[in-house]
């Protein structure tokens, strides 16, 4: 019994922590302007995401090495210090852009304007990387993040044309109104914003914070392969409800605000009173792990101590990169910088930087000295060779189409 | 095939055969409590200067030493740090060779440790609650 409700509040954690302020931004702004004919995306992203997550989590339960040790170890120091410099910078904006979303969430519920609330997300932020357990702050933030289902729920009570939807997602089209470079261009937002490397540092971390052993890998396994898709569904919903809402009205999204008005107008104020927690509980969970994965990268590659489950003073380095991170967060923040711009932004950085975490990962998962028995079987590595033919292809094409299409404009 | 012309074979050596590249640098170094110290970020080996005449008869060269601090930076971008820069772990210090290296000393009274110790000492352990465990 004990075991079943472990494996449940993993998957709901999981499905409930999925999705960040990238997720809900790109899949809104893609939602209002193309309907669901980039729904592909976010499966094919979503299939990618289960694989290297669970594969990073396999590396770091069989050697207890987390991803960025994996790396440096890999790459040397040269090519990896280039790999640091790059996951660290998009990782600090993905920081930025979690801190702003939770402000701008905050704003949304309270009517007081965003850069008030700035210092105060960032300062929660991080007393809970400074005092709390990393167990609770996983489970605390996935199950309030869980609320985001009303946006499923908002998407029925909307009563859609289910065909027209259904038709839209099964026979991929480019909109008349839109060009096929920015089709593409939202693509690889949308896969850069499933498959975000940090989920990939931070799931390996937690995996070692947890002190996971190859026993725990079935439950890891289910946590993933059932959490993920489900969390993959909510972005759906989120992309189906701007569809439903803000394309017939041609609205196309630039503000939190207009995320969150198909659920107003389909779920009503309950509704709305949901998807506001749900917002702040989804922004500020990934604002907590996009902060501790920057301590996490460094620490890894330069070889400091590291962890939550450490006293701050026994991992000093590492809290002090973090607390320097939500400074220099902050500091871009107040210059009035929109949250909702960094954000697009970064999920197409994100897209850029990809291969440079997946293909040591893939290296190493199959590298005996570190995996022993559990090196990757066929079908994942051809399955991972797919994948990383994809992911290279969209981060070459992602700076061209940046230009052509002046980021998506 | 040419028997003349095949590569002297490696001698048979008594132990466990590390490569350097493979084995052991940019391998976390831990210390007999399990507390990650460092990154081994360079080698240091004993025996004559580089571009120097071999007598024969000549000791091979042995490690002596893990190295970290500056040298990182040079390895990365070029030059080599004068001597005293050098944060050195001597090698008779380390005691398991793996995915990581392990040390049989404790991290606290190292020199590669100084900059945690100092981080920790002036700000850390200064802010309330950092010598406290997570609750």
């Amino acid at each position: 019994m004990k075991r079943l409700l472990g494996v449940a509040l993993g998957v709901l954690t999981a499905i409930g922590g999925f999705v960040d302020i990238g997720d809900l931004v790109t899949n809104a702004v893609v939602g209002s302007r193309f309907g669901l004919s980039l729904v592909w995306v976010v499966g094919v992203g979503v299939l990618g995401i289960c694989l290297f997550a669970n594969m990073s989590g396999r590396v770091a339960a069989a050697s207890g090495r987390a991803t960025f040790e994996v790396i440096r170890e890999r790459l040397g120091p040269r090519a990896g210090l280039a790999n640091l410099s790059a996951s660290f910078l998009i990782n600090l904006m993905t920081v930025t852009a979690e801190i702003g979303g939770v402000a701008l969430a905050l704003q949304l519920a309270s009517s007081v304007h965003y850069l008030l609330w700035i210092p105060v997300a960032a300062l929660a932020v991080w007393l809970v990387v400074w005092r709390v357990k990393f167990s609770i702050m996983e489970n605390v933030t996935g199950l309030l993040g869980l609320t985001l289902i009303v946006f499923a729920v908002a998407l029925f009570l909307l009563k859609p044309d289910w065909g027209n939807l259904a038709g839209q997602a099964l026979a991929p089209a480019v909109p008349a109104e839109e060009t096929a470079p920015t089709y593409w261009y939202y693509a690889i937002a949308l896969f850069g914003a499933a498959m975000t490397p940090y989920e990939v540092f931070f799931f390996s971390s937690g995996a070692v914070e947890e002190g996971w052993s190859i026993k725990d890998l079935v439950q890891s396994r289910i946590n993933v392969l059932v959490g993920f898709p489900l969390g993959g569904l909510l972005s759906v919903a989120i992309a189906g409800c701007a569809a439903v809402v803000l394309l017939p009205a041609g609205i196309a999204v630039t503000s939190l605000s207009q995320v969150i008005l198909p659920v107003a107008e389909g779920a009503g104020k309950v509704g709305l009173a949901f998807v506001l927690v749900g917002l702040v509980a989804a922004t500020f969970g990934a604002a907590l792990e996009t902060t501790l994965s920057s301590g996490y990268t460094l620490a890894q590659f330069f070889g400091w101590s590291w962890g939550k489950f450490r006293r701050p003073a026994q991992a000093a380095r590492f809290h002090l990169a973090m607390i320097i991170c939500l400074f220099i967060g902050l500091a871009v923040l107040v210059t009035g910088v929109d949250p909702v711009l960094v954000t697009e932004y970064s999920v197409v950085f994100s897209a850029i930087a990809l291969p440079l975490t997946y293909l040591p990962i893939l290296i190493v998962a199959n590298d005996p000295q570190y995996m022993g028995q559990h090196v990757n079987g066929r079908p994942v590595n051809v399955l991972a060779m797919v994948y990383l033919v994809i992911i290279l292809a969209a981060s070459l094409a992602a700076i061209p189409l940046m230009i052509v299409t002046g980021a998506g404009s | 095939m040419k028997r003349g012309h095949a590569l002297t074979p490696v001698p048979a050596v008594p132990g466990r055969l590390l490569d350097a590249q493979l084995h052991l640098l940019d391998r976390q170094v831990i210390d007999n409590d399990g507390v990650p110290v460092t990154t081994v970020d360079d080698l240091e080996l004993s025996g004559p200067a580089l571009e120097t005449e071999l007598a024969p008869g000549t000791a091979a060269p042995v490690l002596t030493a893990l190295l970290t601090g500056p040298v990182l930076g040079t390895r990365i971008f070029g030059g080599r740090p004068p001597s005293s820069r050098l944060i050195r772990i001597p090698w008779a210090d380390v005691s398991e060779v793996g995915v990581v290296l392990k040390l049989g000393v404790s991290g606290e009274h190292l020199d590669a440790g100084w900059v945690e110790r100092w981080i920790r000492d002036k700000i850390i352990a200064r802010i309330p609650g950092g010598r406290h465990d997570p609750r």
